[in-house]
């Protein structure tokens, strides 16, 4: 059966495409959820018939339409997905990523760097704790060069810089 | 803005990829020089159809050229693409989620992050991702790497003292660890530019904590007691010793200068407990005294007991509790000045500790039991005695201790680990025997103990108490586990909640080649002293023995740590001081 018009809104994305999503899939999103709300509740203090039949309609101008797509797989995925308060300055709950969620990230940078900006946007915190875990895992057991290669990072020390730098950091190498 | 107009790479605002990208252009420039002049035209201008077409033609246009592409240069596409799909995340996402990143990673890779740029080194040196890795590591072990940091005085850490240290961001400077942290942390106070950044607090105690693990030290010894040393504790600052010289010595451990020797007993000090205004001592003169050891003055002195004071534990000087060679436990309250006697164990209580959450007292004797008493009653409510796995020689320390991490356990009663202790058994029986018991020196007739308890009412009482399930409002109080340490040769954990709630002891650890006069512990740690002239650092969670220390010339007759520290006594009167900062 698919859901009524009153059960879903429709999400514009910067290259104007239309998304039409259920609400109880897009409210993982902190800011769509609060939206909706506001605007049911101000259509209840006015005439109830008045957004009959109307499907709410959300421009969301900085999310591409491919990004989009992913971020809705996401929800979709998740819609019964419970999560825990992933209080970040208690470190005994800094979990390791979902399998599932690594999956979904396995993508080139450009989307993955959409992607958490997005979650940041739209305040979808189990995605952006997850997208940030996936770049955490990049940088995580690699050297400084390799570092670099993988971001394309050029270093933008002088020799003696560098040198002080090291020196500065090295007491972590040896335990 | 610019971050919606325009993709990562073309926002003017993000430059960070733009020297790799200019190295490139540079090796094209080169490849087009090298053609002919109609060539170097013709492509020129394909170049720039494509750069001035909008959005949708462009991928119009890359799927035209793709479907004329042979699989070698869509190889070669794909090759350079995902050369050229990558984004310094860090520099260029918001600060927040970089720093959130950055919390992720370990200390190596944090520091490595460090040395890759400008930017990273800001923000891989930031306060607030190290006030988050010092959280997660200081004082406790993280989960997700094994390591843990030793707790150092915390003021000491974070003051500025000869180590000058330039920061780059001391705006981010934030409040100790106990203040709650807001995100919003740009507040700027005289305070705290007087603070040390965390990433130094770390190192520092890192080294600490490698030194701990690969028994990297140095010695220094203290050398003034006319007699064998009995009893000792230290801080950061200061060591004090008693002996059976009868006087108690406070000790500089920076400069290792004597400071003050207090006299006032008549006997050898046998135990001693101190905070930062009071002293107390025990001594084989059945005395208690409290002294002013900055004036080096005896406040009071507390008689009571009919025999050698062995061992006090206080709380707050408001209470203190003494174990004695007369076979019982007192409790002063000092304020009341009632004095209270907890009778039960037979032999010489060579350990008391107080365990202030749950208001009790532990207790282990020369009768081989531990025994756990209630403070609001002075009743005994558990004795934990021989039978399998207890002790089966004098019990000389006890330490009531929570343990967060999960600690290894010996196996399940299993035949071969019963053959163990029974082989130890014997062994240990043995060596307590050779072992001069240095308290039999004061020639106590064991036959003399005060009597006025029936002895075999008590008796009875212990059999019940022994079996029994831990009252269950006392469950929930005690501390997770305890150790202890006996002449049995052997040091012990014993587990509260384990065995239905009567609690066992699940794990032993072997090593000492005689009987064990003490232990002391902390989070990560146990040493131990033993009268086969060794000291020993065992690691708490695993219970495995990491060094085993030799340079006594006498049997160790007690140990205390801090920190970054591990001080020995021995018979013959030296402190030993193993300092692994």
């Amino acid at each position: 059966m698919a859901p009524s018009p009153n059960d879903t809104v429709v999400l514009l994305s910067s290259d104007h495409q239309r998304f039409v999503v259920e609400k109880n899939i897009i409210n993982k999103s902190i800011v769509i959820k609060n939206i909706i709300e506001e605007l049911n509740g101000a259509a209840d203090s006015d005439d109830p018939q008045d957004l009959e039949g109307e499907q709410i309609e959300i421009p969301v101008g900085n999310v591409r339409s491919s990004v989009m797509t992913k971020i809705i797989e996401w929800c979709k995925h998740h819609r019964n997905t419970t999560f825990p308060d992933d209080d970040f300055d208690e470190p005994n709950k800094s979990t390791p990523i979902d399998d599932w969620d690594k999956k979904f990230l396995e993508v080139d940078q450009d989307m993955l760097y959409e992607i958490i900006l997005a979650a940041n946007y739209l305040n979808i915190q189990p995605l952006l704790d997850a997208g940030c875990k996936v770049v955490a895992e990049m940088i995580k057991g690699k050297g400084v060069v390799e570092i670099r290669n993988t971001f394309n990072i050029v270093n933008d020390f002088s020799p003696e810089e560098e040198e002080a730098i090291r020196k500065e950091n090295e007491w972590a190498e040896d335990r | 803005d610019n971050y919606h107009k325009y993709c990562y790479r073309h926002n003017p605002e993000i430059n960070c990829n733009k020297q790799a990208d200019q190295a490139k252009l540079i090796e094209i420039q080169k490849n087009l020089e090298s053609l002919d002049h109609n060539d170097k035209q013709n492509i020129s201008h394909i170049w720039s159809i494509f750069s001035a077409a909008p959005s949708k033609q462009k991928n119009l246009i890359l799927q035209g050229i793709l479907s004329m592409c042979c699989f070698y240069q869509l190889s070669y596409i794909s090759e350079e693409i995902s050369n050229l799909i990558k984004i310094d995340f860090i520099s260029t996402l918001p600060v927040q989620i970089s720093l959130k990143i950055l919390s992720y990673l370990d200390c190596a890779s944090l520091c490595n992050a460090a040395q890759v740029s400008k930017n990273w080194k800001r923000l891989a040196d930031d306060d607030q991702v190290w006030h988050h890795m010092c959280k997660q590591h200081i004082d406790r072990k993280c989960p997700n790497c094994g390591w843990g940091l030793p707790l150092m005085h915390m003021k000491r850490a974070r003051q500025y003292d000869q180590v000058q240290y330039v920061s780059n961001n001391q705006q981010l400077q934030k409040n100790p660890l106990s203040s709650q942290n807001s995100p919003k942390i740009t507040e700027l106070n005289n305070d705290s530019l007087k603070t040390r950044p965390w990433k130094t607090v770390y190192s520092e105690r890192f080294k600490v904590e490698r030194n701990w693990r690969k028994g990297i030290f140095k010695i220094k010894e203290f050398r003034g007691h006319q007699d064998g040393i009995l009893s000792l504790q230290l801080n950061h600052k200061i060591l004090i010793t008693g002996s059976y010289d009868s006087t108690v010595k406070i000790w500089d451990i920076k400069s290792g200068k004597l400071i003050r020797t207090l006299i006032g007993h008549n006997k050898g000090v046998r135990c001693l407990k101190f905070d930062d205004s009071k002293l107390i001592t025990g001594s084989l003169d059945s005395t208690i005294k409290v002294w002013n050891y900055h004036l080096g003055t005896c406040i009071s002195t507390y008689r009571g007991h009919t025999d050698s004071i062995l061992s006090i534990d206080s709380y707050k000087n408001k209470i203190i509790v003494s174990g004695s060679a007369d076979c019982t436990i007192k409790v002063w309250h000092v304020e009341t000045r009632i004095c209270h006697t907890l009778r039960g164990h037979t032999d010489f209580v060579n350990c008391v500790k107080i365990h202030p959450a749950s208001n009790t007292i532990f207790s282990c004797s020369d009768d081989t039991t531990i025994r756990i008493w209630d403070l609001k009653t002075n009743n005994c409510i558990k004795v934990f005695q021989g039978g399998l796995r207890g002790h089966i020689g004098q019990v000389q320390t006890v330490i009531p201790l929570t343990i967060k991490d999960n600690i290894t356990e010996d196996k399940p009663d299993s035949e071969g680990e019963d053959d163990d202790s029974k082989s130890s058994s014997q062994f240990s029986v043995d060596s307590t025997f050779n072992n001069r018991n240095r308290l039999q020196i004061d020639n106590i007739n064991n036959s003399i103990v005060d009597n006025d308890m029936s002895e075999s009412s008590d008796e009875s009482e212990n059999n019940d108490i022994v079996d029994t399930v831990i009252p269950k409002e006392f469950l929930d109080k005690l501390p997770s586990h305890m150790l202890t340490s006996s002449l049995d040769n052997t040091i012990k954990l014993w587990d509260f909640k384990a065995n239905n709630g009567k609690g066992k002891c699940v794990r032993t650890q072997f090593g000492h080649l005689e009987g064990v006069w003490s232990i002391a512990a902390d989070t990560f740690r146990i040493v131990s002293g033993a009268h086969d002239r060794l000291v020993k650092v065992w690691d708490l969670q695993s219970g495995k023995c990491m060094h085993t220390l030799t340079g006594h010339t006498q049997s160790v007759t007690c140990v205390d740590l801090s920190d970054s520290r591990l001080a020995s006594g021995d018979e013959a009167g030296v402190v030993r001081m193993y300092c692994f900062d």
